[in-house]
């Protein structure tokens, strides 16, 4: 909260009791800004999750609903990744079943808050062909409809409407009010030594959380609008620091 | 090391400014645009190695598919919409009927991957483009290494495409002072002026905005740009087209619904103004009479650019094939 405070308090006009803030600024924040840096580098690990178990192609997992389900996608771009003022500018594209880690340019502390975005920014978005994790060659960039897909889960459901039983959520949408982009943020405490943070893919909360939808009226969603946006409403409450 | 030969991008005398600089990140050369050419008319890029961009953006006809209203694609497909003539694309901020598209560079990967059109995968024109002579080396002279890259691909078919540019029609050469109107032109001129140019605005003869003409929904159940935004107050709206060249790119509407630029003419001359969601602007009907009409289209006639559809730097190396 106090850093909270001190940040609302820059916004406003200076008075005679300016100093004073100041130099509780000081006295309060920096400590916490200046904790001893672990290590140069950050390693963040994902461990995708469905009702406590690892997240394996073609399992079967059950929403909260009782519904059940199977995965055979899980890609989603994180970028925008901080710790206290550094900044990473990567753009990285997860596949829950490939690599399970990224290696993050920004110093480790202890104890801090991790930011990052779930999503691609705007701007590659309506700037012409992009390369590298942003290639349509990654099958995560619509061609009808201009803009990166954020967040891809395919699988297959007995409860879903489809001829094929299968479900489909390429959650994209980049500007407005439908836009799928999500900020999360995750406080964390680390061990002294280590360069590793561990975080949880909970996919039981990718049914519900702030918004829930059910699979039976929800088997596919292939467009930017609201029904994007109600799956991005959860994307946040999808990840959690997995304790050391 | 050989560099490539910038090109200046030239606005024709009296237009606006493009609304964004489409070579801003894609550095105009000659070595791009020969490269962006030579794919643009090369089958290779599809899935039977035969339907190119030029099969149904023909050259004769301002790069529309000349006298079809549906084009065609692998496999004996049709499309879905008719295909518009293809200039003056960098005064555009989206593309196709439906503006589903932001940006030139992106355009091609929808027609080349689209299972009604070119029906190739991204992967499969890049491996074929790597196997075959002379592409390596063509990249290499338009992008320094012989890399042949997605992003390059598109860059390369963008700097042709958009370097497409029909200025020199009659009209043109009376706003330059060269030529002169005809009675019956000039009349038609005069006309248009009062009923057409609120969309069709001068000199790009499109607003590039949206809108529902009155046409309704068709066989194919095509909402237009509802598909795009999800909204209701979208539906049946399309992107507003030129009229320039309208003469070479028969038949008309996204849907190459009417086969005649007189029949267009009698759509707007006859629209039921109670149609929901119809554009504002046509909720008047406009009134003409036949020779008013007769003098609207010796107008329209004066849009048409053979130095346009008959220049060498657009027009194929050498024969391709057609299959109409």
């Amino acid at each position: 909260m106090r850093y909270k405070n001190c940040i609302g308090k820059k916004f406003q006009p200076m008075n005679k009791y300016a100093t004073l803030y100041i130099v509780l600024l000081f006295a309060f924040c920096c400590p916490v800004q200046s904790q001893e840096i672990i290590d140069k580098k950050t390693v963040i690990h994902f461990v995708p999750i469905a009702n406590g178990k690892p997240v394996q192609p073609d399992s079967i997992y059950q929403n909260a609903f009782g519904e059940t389900y199977s995965v055979s996608k899980l890609k989603y771009y994180l970028s925008n990744f901080s710790i206290g003022s550094k900044v990473d500018a990567g753009i990285y594209l997860i596949d829950a079943f490939a690599a399970d880690s990224v290696i993050l340019q920004l110093p480790l502390n202890a104890k801090g808050i991790l930011h990052f975005q779930l999503g691609v920014d705007s701007i590659y978005n309506c700037s012409g062909a992009q390369s590298g994790v942003l290639d349509p060659l990654n099958g995560m960039f619509w061609t009808w409809n201009t803009g990166y897909i954020n967040f891809k889960l395919e699988g297959y459901s007995a409860f879903s409407s489809t001829n094929i039983k299968n479900i489909e959520y390429h959650i994209g949408g980049y500007a407005g009010e439908n836009k799928t982009m999500r900020k999360i943020q995750l406080p964390y405490s680390l061990p002294k030594k280590t360069q590793d943070i561990y975080i949880q893919f909970n996919l039981d909360n990718f049914w519900k959380s702030s918004s829930a939808f059910k699979i039976a009226e929800l088997p596919v969603i292939t467009s930017p609008g609201k029904n994007a946006k109600i799956v991005a409403d959860n994307f946040s409450a999808l990840f959690s620091i997995l304790p050391q | 090391m050989h560099k490539p030969t910038p090109v200046a991008f030239e606005t024709p005398k009296g237009w606006p400014k493009p609304p964004t600089e489409i070579f801003a990140r894609n550095t105009l050369t000659q070595e791009g645009f020969l490269l962006g050419k030579k794919l643009f008319y090369d089958g290779l890029l599809s899935k039977d190695s035969i339907t190119s961009c030029a099969s149904c953006h023909q050259y004769f006809a301002a790069f529309s598919t000349f006298e079809h209203n549906f084009s065609h694609g692998i496999n004996n497909r049709f499309t879905n919409r008719n295909a518009p003539g293809l200039f003056n694309l960098a005064w555009k901020t989206s593309y196709h009927w439906d503006g589903g598209v932001n940006h030139l560079e992106v355009q091609s990967l929808g027609p080349i991957t689209d299972s009604n059109e070119m029906g190739e995968t991204l992967e499969n024109v890049l491996l074929k483009l790597r196997t075959n002579l002379p592409y390596p080396q063509l990249f290499k002279s338009a992008f320094g290494d012989t890399a042949i890259s997605s992003q390059r691909l598109l860059k390369a078919l963008a700097q042709f495409t958009g370097s497409l540019i029909s200025a020199n029609s009659k009209y043109d050469r009376v706003k330059n002072g060269k030529e002169k109107f005809n009675v019956y032109e000039q009349n038609g001129y005069e006309i248009f002026k009062t009923n057409c140019s609120i969309c069709h605005s001068e000199p790009l003869f499109t607003n590039d905005k949206f809108s529902n003409n009155g046409s309704g929904l068709n066989k194919q159940g095509d909402v237009g740009r509802k598909r795009i935004t999800g909204l209701s107050s979208d539906s049946l709206q399309f992107k507003v087209p030129s009229l320039r060249n309208i003469q070479l790119t028969p038949p008309y509407m996204h849907d190459g619904s009417i086969g005649y630029i007189t029949k267009v003419i009698n759509h707007y001359t006859t629209i039921d103004s109670s149609l929901p969601q119809l554009d504002p602007v046509l909720k008047t009907p406009i009134r003409l009479s036949d020779r008013n009409k007769a003098e609207l289209l010796a107008f329209l006639f004066t849009l048409t650019d053979t130095s346009f559809t008959k220049n060498k730097k657009y027009a194929p190396e050498e024969n391709i094939i057609f299959r109409h």
